[in-house]
């Protein structure tokens, strides 16, 4: 006889239980909705030794994952600020020379106002004043009315002379070149000279008597005997004096920082030897 | 493959005690907890000879799984989850007993899979979304581990 597998046999009884346990869950999964807060209690209570051991691990994992993501952070920021300097240092040293010749133009300004004089402004674009030969190029020529030995001078004090005009562009003869020759005098005893080139940035006077009382630290100026530069602009200052015959030789440290002046004013030709007293601003004269 | 002794019934309702503590305790740790639960339901309960008792063990595996998470609203679908699973590997191994210790574990992790597919869906329909964690990633990566232990829990099938 073949037996009957759902059957209420001992196999038939074990396949309806296990029907039932299933299809029970099934159930219970699928319709039941009791909340088994009693069994979560009751488990929840058996695992509370290792809930309480987990928990300061728990809670140093997470004050780890706090900390990595605050340093992440600080990381980051500290990144962007770091390239925020970056740009703004490029940006600086980018608009640096426009700054300074800013500066220097308003310099020039401020001198041209002080100057009773009808002066151009000019640009100097070569500045190869310590090569042999070298010279300094100016930015105006023949086309802005330029012609030889007009005096430049900037906010420093006495460049040099114009030496040779070009259409566009003019050279530029230092007062420490060799073949240059101004008239000067010193600002205490009024003795007048010649001053000479003799190396970058150095000078010395001659024609001056032996006689004459020199004194290192003293100024000296433009004397306006050569007619390219008016009396009184700030030449140099005097940093030693040694007899030589009838002569008393002065060497002078000259004022205009040469290697660096990047603006100059050019004097009229044939300036007057005294500069007139500029006339009062209106408003600050006191009756 | 060499054939080792059975395992005792008495050993293997021990076994299965040891992992229902296991996964009480290891409660905070839900990976860890993945590898209990999944050890449980293929190797220790499957490998049960009776089927009901088999299913039992697996049903009793999720109630307590789900009690000692008390995450979820409603319970019960673990359970049925792990009935299932425990339900086909048993037949599946009764069928087809392993012979190779890396084919038996390829079986595991494709049972490993359905069963954490199942059960996420089976919660999902219980007590609704939930957060799926990484728990399978856990015992995919220690079947090797588990899944030798476990080895000559199914080897008297063969013997049936």
């Amino acid at each position: 006889m073949r037996p009957r597998p759902w059957g209420w046999t001992p196999a038939g009884r074990r396949r309806y239980a296990i029907l039932a346990l299933w299809l029970g869950h099934l159930g219970w999964v699928v319709l039941g909705h009791g909340h088994s807060t009693r069994w979560q209690a009751l488990l929840g209570t058996l695992s509370w030794p290792v809930q309480k051991l987990s928990a300061p691990l728990l809670r140093s994992r997470a004050n780890r994952a706090e900390h990595t993501r605050n340093l992440e952070r600080a990381q980051y920021e500290l990144a962007m600020v770091r390239q925020r300097l970056e740009s703004l240092q490029m940006e600086n040293a980018r608009q640096a020379p426009r700054l300074q010749e800013a500066d220097e133009a308003i310099r020039i300004l401020g001198l041209k106002k002080q100057v009773p004089l009808e002066m151009k402004a000019a640009r100097v674009m070569v500045n190869v004043r310590t090569a042999p030969f070298g010279g300094m190029i100016l930015d105006q020529g023949l086309d802005a009315g330029l012609v030889r030995d007009q005096g430049v001078f900037c906010p420093e004090g006495v460049v040099g002379r114009i030496w040779e005009v070009s259409q566009r562009e003019s050279s530029l003869l230092p007062l420490d070149a060799y073949n240059s020759s101004t008239a000067v005098m010193l600002a205490q005893s009024r003795a007048t000279g010649v001053l000479q080139g003799v190396g970058p940035g150095r000078a010395e006077i001659r024609y001056i008597g032996s006689q004459e009382v020199v004194q290192v630290g003293e100024p000296v100026y433009t004397s306006g005997l050569d007619r390219v530069f008016p009396r009184g602009l700030l030449v140099g200052y005097v940093v030693g004096s040694r007899p030589e015959g009838p002569e008393l030789q002065v060497d002078v440290a000259l004022a205009a920082p040469l290697n660096r002046v990047h603006q100059v004013l050019i004097l009229p030709t044939q300036p007057r030897i005294d500069l007139p007293v500029p006339a009062p601003r209106e408003g600050k004269v006191k009756p | 493959m060499s054939q080792p002794a059975p395992l005792a019934p008495v050993w293997r309702c021990a076994l299965g005690l040891l992992c229902f503590a296991a996964i009480i305790l290891s409660s905070p740790w839900p990976g860890p907890q993945a590898i209990f639960q999944a050890f449980l339901v293929l190797a220790v309960a499957s490998g049960f000879e009776s089927p009901l008792v088999a299913m039992l063990w697996a049903a009793a595996g999720g109630w307590i799984l789900e009690g000692s998470l008390r995450m979820y609203p409603q319970m019960g679908g673990t359970a049925l989850a792990n009935m299932t699973l425990c339900a086909l590997t048993q037949w599946h191994f009764k069928n087809r007993p392993p012979d190779h210790k890396t084919s038996y574990w390829g079986q595991l992790a494709a049972f490993s899979l359905g069963h954490f597919v199942l059960t996420h869906l089976l919660v999902r329909l219980t007590a609704g979304p939930h957060a799926w964690g990484m728990g399978w990633l856990w015992v995919l990566l220690t079947i090797p581990v588990w899944g030798t232990l476990s080895l000559r829990l199914h080897l008297p099938v063969r013997r049936r």
